[in-house]
Parts: C-alpha cells; structure tokens; sequence
C-alpha cells in the first residue's frame, strides 16, 4: 500500500524528516509515537502533499505509484486521506455542501458517477448516525463553533464517506475525553477492512487501547528509532520517551 | 474654474435645454442654476477628500462621452444568459420599467395594471406634483463634496421614472427598472421614489449593456420614506467594461421608516456609487450592504455617509468584495452621529479579499460621534484566500479551481444574503458562479 524510503524532508530549510523507512502492507494498522516535534505531522502533511513541505531526498509509492508526482487533491482522489489534529474552519461552507463537494469530486476524478442529492443524503445520514453527527451538525458551516470532539468526529464522518484505502490520522485523540474518544475509535474501527491500511499518529497510548495497531514505530528526531508490536506504546506509556532523545518531557 | 469636460456638459445643455423635461416650468430655474453650479466647482478631482481614489474629471476627460443618441430599431433582452446581469430577474413575477440610452422604451416596459394607490411614471409626467418638486428641490443638512455631481445630473436629467405609493398601500410586486445601452455615450437619468405612511414597495435596479461599449451612466435616485413605510432596493450594476456609471442615491427617513437596499457590483470600467442616507425621524433603520466581485483593470467605488440627526435609528453599511487581476476597490463610508442622536445604533464594516498581487482596496471606514449615548462600530478587513483553507479542501479531493470558488462564494455569499428578496438574492448567487466561470482564477494566479 505504502512504502516511504530514506525519505528527507525540509521546511523553511530546517531538516525536519531525516531518512524515514516505512512500509505498510494492505489491511495494516501502524501507529506512529514520538515525542513533540519529532517531525509526526510533518510526516503526515508530506504524505497528503502539502505545499512548503520540500522532499530533499527518498521517495512515497503508494499503491505502486509516485505519490510525490502527485497534487494534494490528485493523492485524495486515489485514497489517501488525513485525518486533521486541528481540522480547518471553513466559515460559509456548510458540513454537508462541503461533504457532497469533496466526495462528488473524488467520484469524478476516478471516472465514477456523481451521486444525487437523495442518495447522498441517504448516504450521510447512514454515516453519520453511528459518530453521533446531527443534522443540526450538517448544516453548520465546516468546523465553525464546533467544540473539540464534534470536531474530531467530522473528520472521521469525512473518512467514512470518502472512504479512503490509506488512512493517516494525526493526533486524532488530542482534545477528547473518554467518551467521545470511544465514540471516534469505533468510527475508526468500523473502517478497518483487509483492503484498508491506517497510520495512526498519536503522542500517548491511549488511542491505541481502542485503535490496536498492527506495528508501533517510534519517531524521534526525524527518524524512526524503534520499531515493534503494540506492545511496544505499553513500554513507551512507562518509560516516557527520554530514552530516544525527546528534547522535552513527555 | 470650468474645466473643459464640464464645459462640455454645459455645452450639451445649452443645445438641449429647450427639449428637457420641465423647460417651462420651475424645473428650468433650478437646471439653470445647477449649470451655474457646475460651471463654478467643475468636475470633481482627485484633491477633494471625497474624490480621492476616483478622478471623475480625469475619467471623463479621457472618456470624452458625447451624447447617446435616442436609439433606432430594436433591443435584443436576453433572459437566457444568466451570467449577463440583463438577464436577472426575469423569472420574478414584476412591472417592468426599461431605459435605453437613458429614455423610456415603452415597448419594452410592462407598468400596466398598477394597483390602486400607486403612480409609477416618466418624471417628466409628474414635474407639476407637489412630492416630485420637493424631491428635486430637497437640500441635505450636511453638504458633502460627493454630492457636487448631482448639479450635473440636475442639469441634464432627460428621462426617469416617478414611483409614489400612497399611504398605507403595498405595492404587490417588485417594480424592476432596466437601464440598457444600446449606443455609445452620455445619459443622465433620475429616479424619484416617494413611499407615504406605512407604505412598501420592492425597487430593483439593472444597469447593463445592450450593445454599448463605451458609455457614461449618470443617475440620480431620490427617496424619501414617511412614517413607517419600508423600502426594499436591490441594485445590480453589470455594465460594459469600457463603461463609467455614476450613481447617487439620497434617502431621507421619517420616523420607524426602513429602507432596505443592497448593491451587487459584477461590471463596469469605471464605476462610482455613492449612498447618503438622512434621518428625520426617530426609530427609523437603514441598511446599505453591497458586494462586488472584479476583474481586469475595473475601478469600483462605494461611497456611503449616513448621517444621524435624531435619536434612536439604525444603521448598518457592509461591503464585501473580491477583487482579481488589476482591479481596484474602494470603499468610504462615513457614519455621522450629531448631538441629538443618542440611542444610535450605527454599523460599518467593509471585507475585501484580494485575488490577485496586482489589485488594490482603498478602505476608509469613518466614524464621527457627537453624542454619548451611541453604540457604533466600524470595521475593515482586507485579506487573501486561507492557504490553510485551500489545503484542508484540496486534501478531501476538490481540485484547486473549485476550492478557490468554494471559498470565495463563501465569502461573498455573507453579503450577498443582505439583499433583500429571496428569488432575486438566488439569481444574484447563480450570477455570481458564473462570475467564476467567466473568469480567470487560474493556478498562476496564487497568491
């Protein structure tokens, strides 16, 4: 599904990603851990393309393809999807114009028939249902007052609409209680499929409790330290990240 | 000083004078002295306050407009077109008032079947009424720079229309005025509007090409509201690019009288409007909201003071505006609050959002409070599409095109929700996607 290698990364020309080994196979949940500033979201803006992110070295293939050669909306449209730790506010645009936009293009993009109104509602309606998402919800403009959890629940009402085969999500459990973080686990859990790989960017444990990953990867100044089992985020919850150079305390 | 473009007007009413509207009536005296008006002060410049970012004398100089000709032979309409602003509002059950070249087109106009209550006809038809001559003879309380090129309209109005609803009448449908060019050059209209106690009336405005490239529109709207009586306006102004408009609109309000009235810019080379409301009555509410979206080397200017002289009344002016290529915008509003107004609840607030490097805004919201019992807030903002914004559609998918489109209907459609009519403010929203279509938000163009 997705294979990174030696991949270097510059921002404003600091070095932030610095050689960067990683494949996930179809079906596969990897988290990534590391402390702040360990280059976690630069990874996972790199992988969706977003401008000022320049690639010194390395390569992406996704589903066999240069993702690098690709724009941010060209990568969306083949199924590569994040998941915002701080999703956009768009005033103007409700949730649900904006939802039957980006899948409509999506749709268009890969040759497939746009749907109709009644069908995507229908659609939305059965998505949204399960995430606690109202109508109400639907109509308010993009992430526009919407508190920290409605927020994070948009966003994987996003991914199960758009339903992408590479899902990355970045620090999806920041700003949830326990609660609402069953309910966005559930929402991610359901997605799970053997077609379906996840990159689950996380700086505590917890998530992974509800997310069980397949392979846990430490990322610590820009490289990949250490990688294991689930197991692996256990030790991590203990021992902190002192031992792989994390410049603060976790 | 008499600068030779203003000479040139005068020029045009001494040959016309004799065949003017009102040449042997008391409307001669005040043409006259409108002349003498003009003669003295000239056209505006740029060295008057209120002229700063807009050289009408230096425009129409260069322009050197000649009269538009009484135009010969038929006018195609299209009311297919929505993306020509002449094809707005066709679909609205409305009386129909059309002006080519600046004179009545009867043919084209539909005021038949006017319900009891309502008089709508040329001014001309109704120079001898007491409302007309104390529409045109009415002075505002604050003599603003801005206001000097009413004489030259004064001076030259050939043709408009006179709509007066009596007390307490409600005028069923929208009374739509066409202004069309069919032919090049200057025509100098005027609108009189006189709605008694408690009446309503819905006015819209069209102003577009015909076939007319290169033309001078020159209106003048009066207003005046009795007690309680409530005007919805909506104007569009879609001219040809090579066109310069000048538009005046002055209300004055009795007290608990509403005027409600919304400007959408789409075309027009060089364009000018300026907006003066007067309050004279307690309780009464203005609002003046506006959006424009331009492109190419046009020059917009919204002009708006409302003046509050009296106790307890509303205002509220927002503009919003995109602006692409080389084109420029300007928005200066001034909201006066005298000593006697207290309870003034005055709002201004301007947004533009700037497409291109090369294109400009010129705001200057002006507040000026005398009195101490006021909430007014003025405001402006002037910004470029939200990169973040950008990246967070594009990364569900939407192409670059249409995520630019998303977010600058998102912006505009906030204005664009003030005016005041529902199936007129849709047709505004189609015309405005097409604004789009039409144009050039090409991925070079990023900021």
């Amino acid at each position: 599904m997705l294979e990174i290698k030696n991949l270097h990364v510059e921002v404003g020309g600091k070095e932030i990603l610095k050689g960067i080994d990683l494949q996930i196979g179809a079906g596969e949940v990897h988290a990534i851990m590391g402390p702040n500033g360990s280059g976690k979201s630069t990874l996972s803006y790199v992988l969706s393309g977003r401008e000022g992110y320049e690639v010194t070295q390395g390569s992406i293939t996704y589903k066999g393809q240069d993702a690098l050669a690709m724009s941010v909306d060209e990568r969306a449209a083949a199924g590569i999807f994040l998941a915002f730790q701080y999703p956009i506010e768009i005033p103007g645009v409700t949730t649900m114009t904006f939802l039957k936009t980006a899948l409509n293009a999506q749709r268009k993009a890969r040759g497939e028939e746009e749907l109709d109104a009644v069908k995507f509602l229908k659609l939305v309606r059965e998505k949204a249902k399960p995430l606690n998402v109202s109508d109400e919800m639907l109509k308010r403009p993009l992430n526009v007052g919407f508190s920290g959890g409605e927020k994070k629940r948009a966003e994987i009402l996003q991914m199960s609409i758009l339903e992408p085969w590479l899902a990355i999500l970045d620090e999806t459990d920041s700003g949830l209680d326990i609660d609402a973080l069953k309910v966005v686990s559930e929402g991610v859990n359901a997605l799970r499929s053997p077609e379906r790989s996840m990159l689950v960017i996380t700086h505590y444990q917890r998530l992974l409790d509800y997310i069980v990953p397949d392979k846990v990867h430490v990322l610590s100044r820009g490289r990949i330290v250490k990688t294991g089992g689930k197991d692996l985020a256990l030790e991590l919850e203990k021992s902190g990240y002192a031992e792989y150079g994390a410049d603060e305390a976790a | 000083m008499t600068d030779a473009t203003a000479q040139s007007f005068i020029d045009t009413f001494e040959r016309e004078r004799a065949s003017l509207p009102g040449a042997d009536g008391w409307l001669a005296a005040r043409r006259e002295a409108a002349v003498r008006e003009l003669a003295d002060a000239g056209l505006p410049h740029r060295r008057l306050e209120d002229w700063k970012y807009t050289d009408l004398r230096d425009v129409l100089e260069k322009a050197a407009f000649t009269p538009a000709p009484v135009h010969q032979g038929a006018v195609f309409l299209s009311e297919e077109d929505t993306r020509n602003g002449a094809a707005l509002f066709h679909a609205i059950d409305r009386y129909k008032i059309v002006f080519v070249n600046g004179r009545l087109n009867r043919a084209l106009s539909d005021m038949e079947d006017l319900p009891e209550g309502v008089v709508l006809k040329p001014f001309a038809d109704v120079l001898g009424e007491a409302w007309t001559k104390a529409l045109i003879e009415r002075r505002f309380e604050i003599n603003w720079q801005a206001q000097s090129v009413s004489a030259l309209n004064m001076a030259l109005m050939a043709d408009g229309v006179a709509l007066h609803v009596e007390e307490g009448v409600t005028l069923d449908k929208p009374v739509h005025l066409i202004f069309l060019a069919a032919d090049d050059g200057a025509s100098h209209m005027r609108t009189l509007v006189r709605l008694e106690k408690q009446a309503q009336a819905t006015v819209f405005e069209t102003h577009a090409s015909a076939g007319a490239a290169h033309y001078f529109v020159d209106l003048v709207t009066e207003v005046s509201l009795g007690v309680g009586a409530t005007l919805n306006h909506i104007k569009l102004q879609d001219e040809a690019e090579d066109a310069v408009h000048l538009a005046t609109m002055r209300a004055a309000l009795a007290d608990e009288a509403k005027l409600d009235s919304f400007t959408m810019i789409a075309g027009g080379g060089v364009s000018r409007g300026q907006t003066f409301v007067e309050f004279e009555g307690r309780a009464a509410e203005a609002h003046v909201n506006g959006a424009y979206a331009l492109r190419g080397k046009q020059h917009a200017d919204q002009f708006c003071v409302v003046d509050h002289a009296v106790p307890e009344c509303n205002s509220h002016t927002h503009f919003k505006g995109v602006l692409d290529d080389e084109s420029q915008g300007i928005f200066q509003g001034k909201v006066v609050v005298r000593p006697d107004a207290q309870q003034t609840d005055g709002r201004q607030m301007t947004n533009a959002l700037l497409l291109s490097r090369d294109a400009s805004i010129n705001a200057k919201p002006e507040l000026e409070i005398y009195a101490d019992d006021v909430q007014c807030a003025h405001g402006s903002t002037i910004g470029e599409l939200d990169k973040d914004a950008l990246f967070y559609l594009r990364s569900r998918g939407i192409d670059e095109m249409t995520a630019r489109q998303l977010l600058i209907s998102a912006f505009l459609d906030e204005a664009l929700d003030y005016a005041p009519h529902e199936e007129a403010r849709a047709e505004l929203k189609a015309l405005v996607a097409g604004w789009f279509e039409a144009g050039n938000l090409s991925a070079e163009d990023i900021l």
